[in-house]
């Protein structure tokens, strides 16, 4: 497990017992920028919640070559699962990320500001630290869940849908953010998105799902079969 | 003005009223700002009317297994105590259970609500030693309050505001982002059922100290207005706090000034505060959208 960071055996996931992907076996190795690809409601985000661990593991295994508990993955979810009632400004969703290092009774101090407040740095959004989090746009949001995911100070970063229903300029913006994430800092990254073109130039490696299961593979070869070209037809022709 | 220095004497009269009424007002909204965040203020209206129910029930019982209880006494409010707690807890943990099937969520609440209304009656009127105490004390009965009852409010809603703030940034995790919680191992179940503790525990005392009609007023007004206001959980939470203890304080001096019934004027300024700062509110979203034009 040294160089490898996640490794799935055999792995089922669904929901209520109700099967949707099976037989999953695949690793995921240290640095690697991946995607999770495949037609709408194919079970990318099932995949994701499976190895971030929100839903059960029917059969099989994963390894994580991490300890969850002293240092968990940064998740950035979608953000319409998040509840614009609470009153937050953009500092304090990010200083969130820093809970996942405190225990129960230890408050947050001067480092976990200090973190937060460079994790804004990074993406782009110091001066926004103030503001409150939903007068932001779609795009500032997301910059601002991946600092909060950043603050975790995470060996790898799991985002669900990064770039949806942001505009075409945010989204390259948010992509290219990612990629040097994981370029300079040696992040591992694996994101669902069904955007291709955006993803296909940046990600090493492809996770495809289809049919309830998954096939990995390097991303060149990956698009150039003629399988996902034609399902990549269909849906760059609906982007 | 003078009846304000009346108030605010230290002889007055109904003083221990006076702070129980306040209290209530400044702990309730800090256990509602979960109720208005985790979209639950629905849950408000029937877990009052449960505690009452649990009220009634548990003087039923005693009658019938113990005997007569005495008027004032601490034996009175232990077992009414035990019996709002009880329901409550109970209640609100089955709700919240069902809380993921969210198309019958109304349904639920509102057949809570009435069976609660109905056994309240049922139990009042069966049991043969009730009388105008009783009900006026399901009711509650805050002019009522003796300064041992006064202690116990304070004792436990300090230790109320306690857990509230130690553990605030948990309570915010699991409010907020509970995929997050879990994704960071935290114990999600653990600190859910603790936040259903704490408002178990502030309902029962908040219904038997001041009624269910107050107690649901000053769970759900004071924070709807802090939200309007504030643009931060701490501040929210404040606020929220401080527009309730101050309501509270302006209600009672209202219902001793011009003689009105207590619960009702303090729900009825909590909730002209509502309506001000929520015009105020809707004045200056105009305003703003016109200077942007």
């Amino acid at each position: 497990m040294s160089n490898t960071h996640l490794v799935l055996q055999g792995v089922s996931l669904g929901y209520g017992g109700r099967v949707v992907l099976e037989h999953i076996s695949l690793t995921v190795e240290r640095g690697e920028f991946l995607a999770l690809l495949g037609p709408n409601g194919a079970g990318k985000t099932t995949l994701l919640r499976g190895i971030l661990g929100l839903i059960p593991v029917l059969a099989g295994r994963i390894e994580y070559g991490f300890d969850r508990l002293v240092n968990p993955p940064g998740y950035v979810p979608q953000r319409e699962t998040l509840d614009p009632i609470f009153p937050l400004t953009v500092f304090e969703v990010v200083l969130m990320g820093t809970y996942a290092r405190l225990s129960p009774l230890r408050p947050v101090g001067r480092r976990q500001r200090q973190i937060a407040a460079t994790c804004l740095e990074q993406v782009g959004l110091a001066d926004l630290a103030q503001r409150p989090f939903w007068a932001l746009s779609g795009g500032q949001k997301q910059r601002v869940l991946i600092a909060r995911a950043l603050a975790v100070e995470p060996e790898i970063l799991m985002l669900d849908e990064p770039t949806s229903g942001v505009d075409p300029g945010a989204s390259a913006a948010i992509m290219e953010l990612i990629s040097r994430l994981n370029r300079d800092h040696g992040l591992t990254v694996i994101l669902v998105s069904h955007h291709l073109r955006l993803v296909r130039s940046l990600v090493r490696s492809v996770i495809w799902i289809e049919g309830g299961r998954a096939v990995k593979g390097v991303t060149e070869a990956m698009l150039a079969s003629e399988r996902v070209s034609d399902i990549f037809g269909t849906l760059t022709g609906t982007e | 003005m003078n009846t304000l220095f009346e108030i605010l004497h230290p002889d007055f009269l109904l003083r221990q009223a006076l702070i129980g009424s306040v209290l209530v007002g400044l702990v309730c909204p800090l256990v509602g700002v979960y109720f208005v965040l985790r979209r639950m203020i629905f849950l408000g209206v029937a877990l009052p009317q449960l505690s009452a129910a649990g009220i009634a029930c548990s003087f039923f019982v005693y009658r019938v297994l113990v005997g007569p209880h005495q008027h004032f006494e601490l034996t009175e409010r232990g077992v009414a105590m035990i019996g709002s707690f009880a329901f409550t807890l109970v209640g609100l943990l089955v709700l919240a259970a069902l809380e993921r099937y969210k198309e019958t969520v109304e349904a639920r609440i509102g057949i809570t609500y009435a069976v609660a209304a109905a056994a309240t009656i049922l139990f009042v009127a069966a049991d043969p030693g009730a009388d105008a105490h009783m009900v006026s004390l399901l009711k509650g009965d805050i002019l009522a309050t003796t300064s041992a009852s006064l202690s116990v409010l304070i004792g436990v809603f300090s230790l109320i505001v306690l857990l509230l703030f130690a553990f605030r940034k948990e309570f915010l995790l699991v409010s907020f982002d509970r995929d997050l919680a879990v994704v960071f191992r935290k114990r999600v179940g653990l600190w859910d059922s603790l936040l259903y503790l704490v408002i178990g525990v502030t309902i029962s005392l908040g219904v038997i100290t001041a009624g269910p009609l107050v107690t649901f007023g000053f769970l759900t007004l004071p924070p709807l207005t802090a939200r309007l206001i504030t643009h931060r959980m701490l501040t929210f939470s404040l606020v929220a706090a401080v527009l309730g203890a101050t309501t509270a304080f302006i209600g009672f001096y209202c219902a001793y000034r011009f003689d009105l019934p207590l619960g009702p004027a303090e729900v009825a300024v909590a909730s002209l505060v509502l309506l001000v700062i929520a015009a105020a509110d809707a004045v200056r979203r105009v305003l703003e959208r016109t200077r942007t034009l």
